[in-house]
């Protein structure tokens, strides 16, 4: 439990497009970054259902990271203006209901944005890790675990 | 104008429909509920009062009602934004109902209470469709409502105003009652999806037990489901019989919506829906 | 039946007491029913509406594990949760909301005893209290009950005055719990219980609960089904606030890969997806067989079956219904067609 503030579960939700080939950019390109982000490919931003976010939560996870396409940039021309329309709506209410924002974080991050991917990843480890574990979502997870 | 018999009769005599959904007096007379008038005699029994709480909307696309063919429906006109939205949504066509607006006097929060200043519904205290914006028929004449204090509005506030952990543990709390009865969807007009997210299985998304977690999903999504749909006639809070105060989701989204995007649900059936476009100028200072 | 008078003082005294020695409370409060830190909280009030939802949480969890299990490389591991023996003081509930208990064991102990019921009910002990509370939608006198049954408590009050109860020691667990505090009660007056029981106002009969059998048993396809089923929402809010609607589901949730937990969850008949198959069928594919089968259950199968009534005229499913469908009045109206 202790050591678990230096090691937060990050999930990351990323199309396949462009975060995701960003980080493919990073990995060839040899740069290192911390590595608490666990990687979910997605076709597009677009398909990122705010449930998903849940779920990670749900799982375990100490923030969420979401990034796709530019805007301008979607593979299929406006998956991620629909995605954006749907987070502004979405981390508002996260953030009414008391999940702190700092655990959610979204950025948009193209094919050739490998450093950027890396920034992206190390600043948001960096502010989950301060935050500590979601002890909030945390206990609504133990009720009813074995032994518990 | 015209009293709603006469109209109703008059549709279902002329065969223009053939059943007109409506509301008659039950029990006591603070109460009223839904009744479906299929034959002109039936519609004797119809009332508008203060009582009128239920949106017949919902009806609207429920298959054991979609049956009986084209329908007439009485609506307040927080209920016609309903049907605006409906029809926004492609759930229902404008030329498959007959809408008969009444001029609302407004409405009490529940059954079994007197109309005045303190019971009235929050949705009537600023309302500005009284008059529905969506009709065929109007009846009725527009009366003085009393005034009274918003709670709900004063209750957003409040929460507002809480730091995050104290929000996360109010609404802990709150959903913590919450027995996964889906009144509120059952009763909600917009919620008419032929299957729920939270009755998928494979995957299970969002957990069928009424634990902790499993309600905190529920909720959230719910609210979510409604974002820029909710048309905040509060059937679903008045359905809720763990006494959840939904209506601060429900209305804290539709606020973003009118914030952000300058977005009122169900006003204008030819615009395309709030999820359902995007522009190109989305605030997106959120986004690194 | 032994009666005893304790005053509301004593009374409240006795629940503090019972309070310190860890036994729990539950009590209707403005809300619903509540379990109680402090006997302040109790309101001892006859003539108060019957809460939202009933009390069978306290015996019948809305959500309950019944497994946990662990995988390891080849075999699974099943870890069996216990229900913890602690005594529950059921405390002024009214005589519709009391009989349920009797009423569930039934079920719960037919062919499978099931042992989370049992266990909590073995430790549940009803202190009923006489109603004076009646609307339009009781009607516990055509299901065999009456606002001063003491049938189903183990102890049951009935109110002398603002300040004085008639107390009727009805079963060995009400004089068990009693005993230690023998000396808060004094000689019982059942000449004034009497009286003042005779003077409750009555909800009429307004059904002939065998003649309603009946004519259910006749008329399966009766299009009356269908004018309930196009007002009906589905939303089972119903029978989640029925004392002794009883039906669960249960599924499995997962921790991760290797652990998780089975859980027994309350469902409803009314919602489309309680008798969908996997295959897609149906066979209640409208709202009003849905609606045929909560009046069937609880008026022909399960007297049928367990010669009990499955409801106890409490009126909760109608006063809460979204769309005011009342239970009274659909089987009186029933009650008239079986007459015709
Ligand atoms: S919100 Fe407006 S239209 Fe709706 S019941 Fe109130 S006054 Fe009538
Ligand atoms: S979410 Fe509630 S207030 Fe909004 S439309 Fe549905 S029932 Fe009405
Ligand atoms: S109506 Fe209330 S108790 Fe029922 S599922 Fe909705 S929030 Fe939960
Ligand atoms: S509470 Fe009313 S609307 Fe809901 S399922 Fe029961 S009878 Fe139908
Ligand atoms: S069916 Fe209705 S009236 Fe009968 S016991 Fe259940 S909630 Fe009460």
């Amino acid at each position: 439990m202790e050591n678990k503030n230096q090691d937060p579960k990050i999930v990351a939700f990323v199309c396949n497009w462009c975060t995701y080939t960003g980080a493919d950019l990073a990995g060839t390109s040899r740069l290192k970054y911390q590595p608490n982000v666990r990687m979910i490919k997605l076709p597009c931003t677009g398909r990122i259902d705010p449930v998903f976010i849940i779920k990670a939560f749900e799982k375990g996870a100490d923030g969420v990271l979401v990034s796709g396409c530019h805007p301008g940039d979607c593979h299929y021309n406006a998956g991620n203006y629909h995605a954006r329309r749907r987070w502004i709506m979405f981390h508002k209410l996260l953030d009414y209901l008391g999940i702190d924002e700092s655990r959610l974080h979204f950025s948009w991050v193209s094919a050739s944005e490998g450093k950027k991917f890396v920034d992206v990843v190390n600043a948001f480890t960096n502010k989950v890790k301060a935050k500590g574990p979601f002890k909030k979502y945390e206990n609504i997870n133990k009720e009813f675990v074995i032994n518990g | 104008m015209d009293d709603i018999k006469t109209v109703a009769k008059e549709l279902l005599t002329s065969g223009k429909v053939n059943a007109v959904i409506g509301y008659i007096r039950y029990g006591n007379d603070k109460r009223t509920k839904p009744f479906i008038a299929q034959k002109p005699e039936d519609v004797d029994k119809f009332v508008i009062n203060n009582f009128i709480l239920n949106n017949l909307a919902v009806y609207l696309t429920r298959k054991e009602v979609s049956k009986l063919g084209k329908v007439a429906v009485i609506a307040k006109g927080c209920d016609a934004k309903a049907i605006t939205a409906l029809i926004q949504e492609n759930q229902i066509k404008k030329e498959d109902i007959h809408v008969i607006g009444i001029n609302c006097n407004g409405v009490t929060k529940d059954f079994d209470i007197d109309f005045n200043s303190e019971n009235i519904a929050g949705k009537c205290l600023n309302c500005d469709v009284r008059t529905p914006k969506l009709c065929d028929s109007l009846v009725g004449a527009l009366a003085d409502i009393p005034s009274g204090e918003d709670l709900k509005l004063k209750m957003i506030r409040g929460v507002e105003a809480k730091n995050a952990e104290e929000r996360w543990d109010y609404f802990e709390d709150e959903f913590n009652k919450c027995i996964k009865c889906y009144a509120c969807r059952q009763a909600c007009p917009l919620c008419y999806c032929e299957q729920c997210i939270v009755d998928k299985s494979i995957p299970r998304w969002i957990e069928s037990s009424a634990t902790k977690r499993g309600n905190f999903s529920w909720n959230l999504i719910r609210a979510f489901h409604l974002a820029g749909r909710c048309i905040g006639c509060n059937e679903c809070e008045r359905a809720c019989p763990m006494d959840i105060p939904l209506s601060l989701l429900n209305r804290k989204m539709a606020m973003i919506a009118k914030d952000e995007f300058n977005y009122d649900a169900g006003t204008d059936m030819n615009a395309p829906t709030l999820v359902g476009s995007y522009d190109l100028k989305d605030n997106e200072d959120f986004i690194e | 039946m032994e009666e005893k008078i304790i005053s509301k003082e004593n009374l409240l005294k006795l629940c503090s007491d019972l309070l310190k020695n860890n036994v729990d409370i539950v009590t209707p409060g403005e809300k619903g029913y509540i379990k109680i830190k402090n006997e302040s909280e109790i309101s001892l009030n006859s003539k108060s509406k019957h809460t939202k939802a009933s009390f069978k949480e306290y015996v019948f969890p809305k959500s309950e594990p019944i497994i946990y299990y662990k995988k390891n490389q080849s075999d699974v591991e099943i870890i069996e949760p216990k229900v913890e023996e602690k005594t529950t003081v059921i405390f002024g509930a009214k005589p519709c909301d009391v009989r349920s208990i009797s009423i569930l064991s039934k079920i719960f102990n037919w062919d499978y005893k099931d042992e989370f019921f049992n266990v909590r009910s073995r430790n549940t002990v009803l202190i009923g209290m006489m109603c004076e509370y009646a609307d339009e939608f009781c009607f516990c006198t055509s299901v065999n009950l009456s606002p001063t049954s003491s049938d189903g408590s183990d102890v049951f009050l009935v109110p002398h005055d603002e300040n004085t109860f008639g107390v009727k020691i009805v079963t060995e667990k009400g004089a068990d719990l009693l005993k230690p505090y023998e000396n808060y009660l004094s000689a019982g007056n059942s000449e004034k219980t009497k009286a003042i029981e005779a003077s409750v106002k009555q909800p009429e009969k307004v059904f002939d609960a065998e003649k309603v059998r009946q004519w259910i048993s006749g008329n399966f396809e009766n299009d009356y089904w269908n004018s309930i089923g196009k007002m009906c929402l589905g939303c089972a809010q119903c029978a989640f606030v029925c004392p002794v609607c009883h039906c669960f589901d249960i599924v499995d949730e997962d921790y991760n890969y290797y652990e998780g937990r089975r859980m027994k969850n309350w469902d409803g008949c009314q919602f489309d997806m309680f008798t969908k198959h996997a295959s897609g069928h149906n066979p209640r594919d409208d709202q009003s067989k849905r609606y045929r089968q909560r009046i069937s259950h609880k008026f022909k199968y399960y007297p049928d079956k367990f010669e009990e009534i499955l409801c106890t005229g409490c009126g909760r499913c109608s006063r809460g219904c979204p769309v005011t469908i009342d239970i009274k009045g659909i089987v009186t109206e029933i009650n008239e067609l079986a007459i015709k």
